[in-house]
């Protein structure tokens, strides 16, 4: 019989008007529309706020990586709220510290470093899903 | 009794070290043993943000009052933060170089910025803030913020 392989779950900030808000979502589309789409889902952190049930049950079912573009932690906190299991947890400013030179500005579109630092931030979270899911088909077939 | 003065201004508490004097901008001075110990009031750090980087005026540079004695990137802005007092710069918190959110989780405390020798602490002193006339201006800064939200 073979499991149909599941998703990693990824959830961005959803801050409105905050260049790092904007870069953690860059990097979640980057991630699941380009670097990992058949390995990952996104999962708009308002629906989980709103407690769709239909995205809870998503959260809960699969391990999850959040991206948080400040300290406050929502996607972080709201994967927990809705019964999920945090895989890894991203921040934005931890990896701009990493990238001095990659300065984000803007906000609905990002300059030239944020575009970048969100690449960055991508590749990191897309390095995440594959451990997590090696580390998964390492399990099974044990 | 209380270590801070506190205030709430519509969903965010301020608070204010008693134990130590403080110039406008929200710089806190803290005399320890003939030495002084600089940081930033709990509302600055909530008005600027998670701190990024924090660069701080390296060992043994002379600063009178007024001039630059640190840079703070956060994520909402870069401010220069001018010293409160005037003296030399004796030791730099290195937890700014590694974590500088330790300004945001612990301004009073592990997040200082620097230690200073000043030659006239007294003097200095006079010019100074305590704290609650640094508590009425930080109020009155916090109530205009919030008018903007």
């Amino acid at each position: 019989m073979t499991s149909q392989i599941q998703k990693i779950i990824i959830v961005p900030c959803s801050g409105i008007g905050k260049p790092y808000g904007t870069v953690s979502r860059e990097a979640a589309y980057a991630v699941t529309e380009d670097l990992r789409p058949g390995q990952t889902q996104l999962v708009p952190l308002a629906l989980l706020v709103l407690g769709d049930e239909e995205s809870r049950a998503v959260v809960a079912e699969s391990p999850a990586v959040t991206i948080d573009g400040c300290k406050l932690g929502c996607a972080a906190k709201m994967v927990q709220q809705s019964g999920g299991t945090i895989a890894q947890e991203f921040a934005v400013l931890d990896v701009y510290r990493n990238h001095k030179d990659l300065k984000p500005q803007g906000i609905a579109e990002l300059n030239e470093g944020g575009m970048k630092l969100a690449g960055v931030l991508a590749e990191e979270v897309a390095a995440v899903v594959d451990g997590i899911l090696t580390a998964k088909e390492g399990g099974e077939n044990a | 009794m209380s270590d801070f003065l506190e205030t709430t201004v519509d969903k965010f508490t301020f608070k204010v070290a008693i134990d130590r004097f403080y110039n406008p901008e929200g710089v806190w001075v803290k005399e320890e043993n003939g030495r002084i110990r600089i940081g930033l009031s709990d509302f600055v750090q909530q008005r600027s943000g998670d701190v990024a980087f924090a660069e701080i005026k390296p060992v043994g540079t002379t600063l009178a009052a007024g001039q630059d004695v640190a840079v703070i990137e956060t994520i909402k802005v870069n401010i220069t933060y001018t010293s409160p007092v005037s003296g030399n710069i004796v030791e730099v918190n290195p937890a700014m170089t590694d974590a500088p959110e330790a300004i945001n989780l612990d301004p009073y405390g592990a997040g200082w910025l620097a230690v200073m020798e000043v030659t006239d602490w007294e003097a200095e002193r006079a010019k100074l803030l305590d704290p609650q006339a640094y508590f009425n201006i930080m109020k009155g800064q916090a109530e205009e913020e919030a008018k903007k939200l």
